[in-house]
């Protein structure tokens, strides 16, 4: 039987060996990751499901683990995402800077994920997640800049003190360090406090409005293969302490009676459409392709967020589900554009076209994920936001509809841009010779499409095992699921029907396509304009400005928050140089004048 | 053997040493060998001096506080004189007087024996802060120093005309039977400040800019880690047992270390040179140590003081080298540092991991371990203070880091003794073994300070 504790360690000693692996050949280093990895996947997946790990600690005396539902829905999916990834090690190593490190802080952040879900102590789980974080910010340097990783560090540490805070907060009050009857042993002010503390940690890891500064940075500048499992994995920290703030605290406070909901969970889910509606027009108006997905995982954090807010069975499972979904659809798109950034060496879409000819598997790939993160049947993406939005349209949260469904048609609006701009479109001459990715890159990218669409088609297990974990976690009613069917308040969704129509329609087209004509291909080069030759072709790609308009509309309003933590920073320096005029001075006189104030004004204290 | 000969020891090798100038570095290595071996052998308790039973005459108290102090103090000094043997030969002598003085000042129990230990000390910290070649700051450190240590004189001095005792443990039994805390206020405050000058706490330690910010490979650990640690091992006696902090005094001690703990991260924010930031850390964590004693959480603030101590040694010696070759300690300067230099790289990293107290470093550890014990004791307030402070520090170490670890264009060359590295690879594997492997530190507790038992006990 698996033991977490035997799996932590197992982690911990390929990490090291992995070091020396990756010193001797990248190649070598990058297979035997492959395979810990792999190793601690089956191992969680053999025995997690049923709760059947082997708890007990003998070696690691100072902690305790302890098994639930929720904690294993995250741990599984993680680990899934970095197994995944971790197929793409071997093609990507030989480019960073200090490649030697890369799967030892890699493996290093599993071993920090799975003792972070697994565990039953506050203080541990916060280990555990300073772990992961300390771990992560040094890969993302590897990659194209040192300042995202300084922005991830600052707003993840931001999160781990606030949550570090409630922890304390809550040990005051309760005595004890235990996750669950620390939770359940507060009340009053207290579980304000700490649910206002917790919450500040789950915007922070979620990457939510507004501490989202940092998600583009990082995921827009992390190795590439790196962001797949930020945006897929850890940015789900945030949705689990995010959890246990709006559904386990869950403090009583003032409570809006026409949509029957506490001002708390209200206002988190305000907050959460914020960030889908920011994320979306964020998104919108980015060119790098890595960027407008990080801008996409904020939106879909938003999602997230409102799902747990709206406290009812459809959405706590329209939540987990999405969870699941965005795992997969962003891991898919992230690496999909990996597989395209290594070909070609740039992220950028007027930089790129016309890879579909080249990498048709991955361009299937992408567009699988896409459809998924659109909300588009039938992939997973669709299932989950059709049960948070009945929850949502359930509560009569009006507003928070509006943002929701301004969300799902945003992303309409710039998940297909990289599509086009990527993948479609004329290419340039100086990708001819790119290939599609090599085929252990392949083996992820083809396991990725297949369960975005299972997720989309066959949801009846997945419901299930969410079921547990609404069970276990609350007292709202499970939902009801069969093979093809999810049942839900304003009536019953056919997946499998609809997948079947859909693959129906595209068999069709499929036909259309072959019988037809096959079509011209035309070079970029090809064209006159206004009887000039046109000696760049960059010019006419058509991604150059492609909304315009549209972004003209908030061009000045989309730096306000970049520019709000700017001035925090600026601010807090400049508070250094004060500190530092007024106490490091080189003239003695202020320091003396310093001890002459304290002894002052204490004797004046204490005279008085 | 006896205690008194950490003392005596010293002091004698330190005249004779004059004598043989040329070996006085060597001497030095056998009396702090010698040192180190007689902490392990010294009997606990008070040591009578001259047959003069207490409260009459000086006496020594060896408990296990004071051992790991004598420890702590003996081996670092050690280890940076070694280090430095080429690059500064001839402080042998004054290295000797370090001990001496030191060693005495963790020993004594009697308070104006303390005070001459303190000049003792103060003058060979003067002496040491002159190879930084910057006179000036060493004249600012002597004279801010000779007011610390005139304001912990005269506070002495208040204190002996009311009890009309030296002797500490006396002295404490004495104000229990008084028991009138107003009248403490001026003598205590005096006394503090004098200390908190030697210990760098803010806003007494102006004279620290300038001696640290401009030190070297030898200034910079001795002033920050042997003298910062000593330093702190006192105050922290001094606090627990003589002043035990109350009313308005307590809350405005407690507002200058917190204030203390969260501007000097804020100036190391603000910073961009290398050993500003260091140094400014510094600050904070000395700050955090009293803030420690003042809570009554000895073992962790005695812990803080041991891991502070090995990590800033290592930092310091690793930037004051690099600043020595590349000319310049401005962190623009020296950025891609690590690229040549793996292993100390990673050495230095592991040090700054465990300063901000990240897991798998025994700097985690101790945080936690205090944190909790601020919590069990109400201070919520401080609590949060010192993580926002930590979040300030999170972010310039990390910024450090890795604008040392990436280069930018040209790469700079600075190479490091293979001493450096074996030393610095046992404390950096130190601090991660403590980090992983807890068990040892629950093995000691508060109850390493002795001095009120003595005083309960005679």
């Amino acid at each position: 039987m698996a033991n977490i504790e035997y799996l932590l360690l197992f982690l911990v000693g390929s990490a090291v060996i992995s070091y020396f692996l990756t010193r001797l050949n990248s190649f070598i280093g990058s297979i035997f990751t492959i395979f810990a990895t792999m190793f601690v996947f089956v191992s969680l997946a053999a025995y997690g499901f049923n709760m059947n790990l082997d708890t007990t600690v003998s070696l690691l005396p100072w902690f305790s683990f302890s098994q639930t539902y929720l904690g294993f829905f995250f741990v599984i999916i993680i680990a899934f995402i970095y197994l995944m990834v971790s197929f793409f090690h071997p093609y990507f190593l030989d480019k960073y800077p200090y490649k030697n490190s890369y799967n030892l802080l890699f493996l290093l952040s599993l071993a920090g994920i799975i003792g972070a879900f697994y565990t039953d102590h506050f203080l541990q789980l916060f280990f555990f997640f300073e772990m992961i974080i300390w771990t992560t910010m040094f890969l993302i340097p590897q990659g194209k800049s040192r300042e995202a990783a300084v922005s991830y560090f600052g707003f993840s540490l931001t999160g781990s003190v606030a949550l570090l805070i409630g922890i304390f907060v809550i040990y005051q009050n309760v005595g004890r360090f235990d996750i669950q009857a620390g939770l359940a042993g507060i009340s009053g002010t207290t579980s304000v406090f700490v649910f206002v503390l917790f919450m500040i940690a789950a915007l922070a890891k979620l990457g939510t409005f507004p501490l989202h500064i940092w998600l583009p940075l990082a995921h827009g500048n992390a190795p590439h293969p790196f962001s797949p499992v930020l945006s897929g994995a850890l940015v789900k920290l945030g949705a689990f302490i995010g959890i246990l703030a709006l559904i386990k605290i869950n403090p009583i406070g003032p409570v809006i009676g026409a949509i029957d909901l506490a001002l708390g969970q209200y206002i988190i889910a305000f907050i959460g459409s914020l960030s889908i509606v920011f994320g979306t027009l964020m998104a919108i108006k980015e060119d790098d392709a890595k960027k407008l997905l990080a801008y996409s995982s904020m939106s879909h954090g938003g999602y997230i967020l409102v799902a747990f807010s709206a406290l009812n069975g459809f959405a706590f499972a329209g939540g987990l589900y999405h969870i699941l979904a965005h795992a997969l659809a962003s891991a898919g798109a992230f690496m999909a554009i990996a597989a395209v950034a290594r070909a070609t060496g740039t992220t950028k879409m007027k930089e790129l076209g016309g890879m579909i000819h080249k990498m048709p598997i991955t361009y299937l790939a992408y567009l699988i994920a896409i459809i998924s993160m659109a909300g588009i049947p039938p992939m997973g993406g669709f299932i989950s936001k059709w049960l948070i939005f009945q929850a949502v349209i359930d509560r009569g949260m009006i507003l928070i509809a509006v943002a929701v469904f301004f969300g799902s048609v945003g992303s309409f609006l710039y998940v297909f841009r990289p599509l086009a701009a990527l993948f479609l479109g004329q290419e340039f001459r100086e990708y001819k010779h790119v290939k599609e990715a090599p085929l252990l890159m392949l083996i992820p990218t083809f396991i990725i499409m297949g369960l975005n669409i299972y997720t989309g088609v066959i949801p009846k297990q997945i419901i299930d095992f969410i079921n547990n974990i609404i069970g276990e976690n609350t007292a709202f009613a499970p939902v009801v699921a069969t093979t093809f069917t999810v049942t839900a308040t304003y009536g019953t969704l056919n997946a499998g029907l609809i997948a079947l129509i859909f693959g129906v329609g595209v068999a069709i087209a499929f036909i259309i396509f072959i019988l037809m004509k096959k079509s011209r291909k035309v070079e970029l080069m090809d064209t006159y304009t206004a009887a000039n030759f046109v000696h760049d072709e960059h010019l006419l790609h058509y991604s150059v400005d492609f909304y315009a308009p549209l972004e003209r509309m908030y061009e000045k309003q989309s730096h306000w928050m970049k520019k709000f933590y700017d001035a925090l920073a600026h601010k807090v320096k400049e508070v250094g140089k004060l500190a530092k005029y007024l106490f490091m001075s080189n003239n003695i006189g202020v320091t003396l004048i310093w001890i002459l104030v304290i002894i002052v004004l204490l004797i004046g204290v204490v005279a008085l | 053997m006896s205690a008194v000969l950490l003392i005596a020891i010293p002091l004698l090798a330190a005249f004779i040493s004059i004598l043989f100038k040329k070996y006085s570095i060597y001497l030095l290595f056998a009396v702090t060998i010698f040192n180190i071996a007689n902490v392990f052998l010294a009997t606990e308790g008070i040591i009578i001096i001259g047959g003069f039973s207490p409260p009459l005459g000086i006496s020594l108290l060896v408990d296990t506080y004071s051992k790991i102090a004598l420890l702590l103090v003996n081996a670092l000094v050690l280890v940076i004189a070694a280090l430095n043997v080429k690059a500064y030969p001839k402080y042998g002598t004054i290295l000797l007087l370090v001990v001496a003085g030191l060693n005495g000042l963790v020993l004594t129990n009697d308070l104006f024996n303390f005070f001459v230990f303190l000049e003792i000390s103060g003058i060979a910290a003067y002496l040491i802060t002159a190879s930084n070649k910057k006179p000036i700051t060493t004249f600012r450190y002597l004279v801010i120093g000779a007011i610390g240590s005139s304001l912990f004189l005269l506070g002495l001095i208040i204190l002996y005309s009311m009890f009309g005792t030296l002797n500490m443990v006396d002295m404490i039994k004495e104000i229990a039977l008084n028991n009138n805390y107003q009248e403490l206020v001026l003598p205590f405050t005096l006394m503090f400040i004098g200390l908190g000058v030697e210990a760098k706490l803010l806003p007494f330690n102006s004279w620290v800019k300038g001696i640290l910010g401009h030190s070297n490979t030898f200034s910079g650990p001795m002033i920050a880690s042997v003298y910062a640690s000593a330093m702190g091992f006192v105050l922290g006696r001094f606090i627990t047992n003589l002043f035990n902090f109350e009313g308005m005094l307590l809350t405005v001690v407690l507002v200058i270390l917190v204030a203390g703990i969260v501007l000097s991260d804020i100036m190391a924010f603000a910073s961009k040179k290398s050993r500003e930031i260091l140094l400014f850390s510094s600050v904070a964590q000395a700050s955090m140590i009293a803030l420690l004693f003042v809570n009554g959480i000895i073992i962790w603030a005695v812990y803080l003081i041991i891991a502070n101590a090995l990590s800033k040694t290592v930092m310091f010696m690793i930037i004051n080298k690099a600043q020595k070759d590349v000319g310049s300690d401005e962190v623009k300067s020296l950025q891609g540092l690590f690229a040549n230099n793996l292993v100390i790289g990673i050495i230095f990293t592991i040090a700054t991991l465990s300063v901000m107290g990240l897991p798998l470093l025994v700097g985690f550890t101790i945080k936690l371990n205090f944190l909790t014990e601020l919590a069990d004791a109400g201070q919520i307030w401080t609590i949060a203070f010192i993580l926002i402070a930590s979040v300030v520090e999170g972010i310039y170490f990390v910024k450090l880091l890795l604008k040392l670890w990436y280069p930018e264009g040209n790469l700079i060359k600075v190479n490091y003794h293979l001493s450096f590295k074996l030393v610095f690879a046992i404390i950096a594997l130190a601090l991660l073994t403590f980090g992983v492997y807890q068990a040892p530190l629950d093995k000691l507790d508060n109850t390493v300070d002795t001095v009120m038992e003595v005083v309960n006990n005679g």
